[in-house]
């Protein structure tokens, strides 16, 4: 059985809530584990935001459709949007190892979604900017716990 | 996201319930540079934070930078294991002061 939804939003206000009360619907309809659930939750806000707010990352704000399926084995989420270019997978890595005072403020989102995910990809397509992560349901732990 | 502060003693401890994203930190900064600015010792209850974000993250940061500025003191606990793991691939997990209970962390102020 697959299970999802598809929407857009713009850069209004509460454009991400409208998109994380979908989430939320979908993982409590499908029992979903919450650490999963939280995971994607948190990667979809470090994406929507930086393609909705005003100069995020030197970005124009653009329109952006969020697709979600799910399946016995694995969560894939598509994120398109129309805006200039942008890889975030392809930006340099923050420094995490600088004290509190050394520490710039922000750079770290994209940091957070491509660590949070198994899988993540970008494409550029037909002018639109095409992400698509990817958290494995039954190993997706696996890589992530191992700090604990 | 709801958040209640108490004090104890001249500890001040902030409860975040709900989450700490892009939606939410516009509110939670104004909340927490409110007790930052009259306080030396703050924590962070994060029992009943659900889930952190970047924009969340930022929050923190600038509470810690301000209370180092200050010569204060930031501490947290009740982190989740969602939160543990953003605050894990961040390095923030290192850079606060995170502890295993309230009494571990009201200790340490």
């Amino acid at each position: 059985m697959r299970h999802g939804f598809r929407m857009s939003v713009g850069a209004d206000p509460g454009a991400v809530e409208k998109v994380n009360a979908a989430l939320a619907g979908l993982a409590e309809a499908n029992a979903l584990a919450p650490d999963v659930r939280r995971s994607v939750t948190v990667a979809l806000d470090e994406l929507l935001a930086n393609a909705l707010s005003h100069g995020a990352a030197g970005r124009d704000p653009c329109s952006v459709t969020v697709e979600v399926e799910l399946d016995q084995e694995r969560m894939t989420v598509t994120v398109t949007d129309d805006g200039t270019p942008f890889d975030p997978f392809g930006q340099d890595a923050p420094d995490t190892t600088l004290s509190v005072e050394e520490r710039p403020i922000g750079g770290l989102g994209l940091h957070l979604v491509g660590q949070l995910m198994d899988k993540v990809s970008y494409q550029r397509r037909d002018g639109h900017n095409v992400v698509v992560l990817v958290k494995e349901l039954v190993n997706g732990k696996t890589q992530t716990s191992e700090n604990d | 996201m709801q958040i209640n502060t108490r004090t104890s003693n001249d500890i001040h401890i902030v409860a975040i319930a709900g989450s700490l994203d892009s939606t939410t930190s516009p509110e939670a900064q104004k909340s927490l540079d409110a007790v930052v600015a009259g306080a030396k010792k703050v924590v962070l209850d994060f029992s009943q934070l659900d889930y952190i974000s970047s924009a969340g993250l930022r929050v923190l940061l600038g509470a810690a930078k301000q209370l180092r500025a200050s010569g204060g003191k930031l501490g947290m606990f009740g982190l989740n294991q969602s939160v543990k793991e953003v605050f894990e691939i961040s390095g923030f997990a290192t850079i606060l002061s995170v502890y295993q209970s309230e009494a571990d962390a009201l200790a340490a102020m």
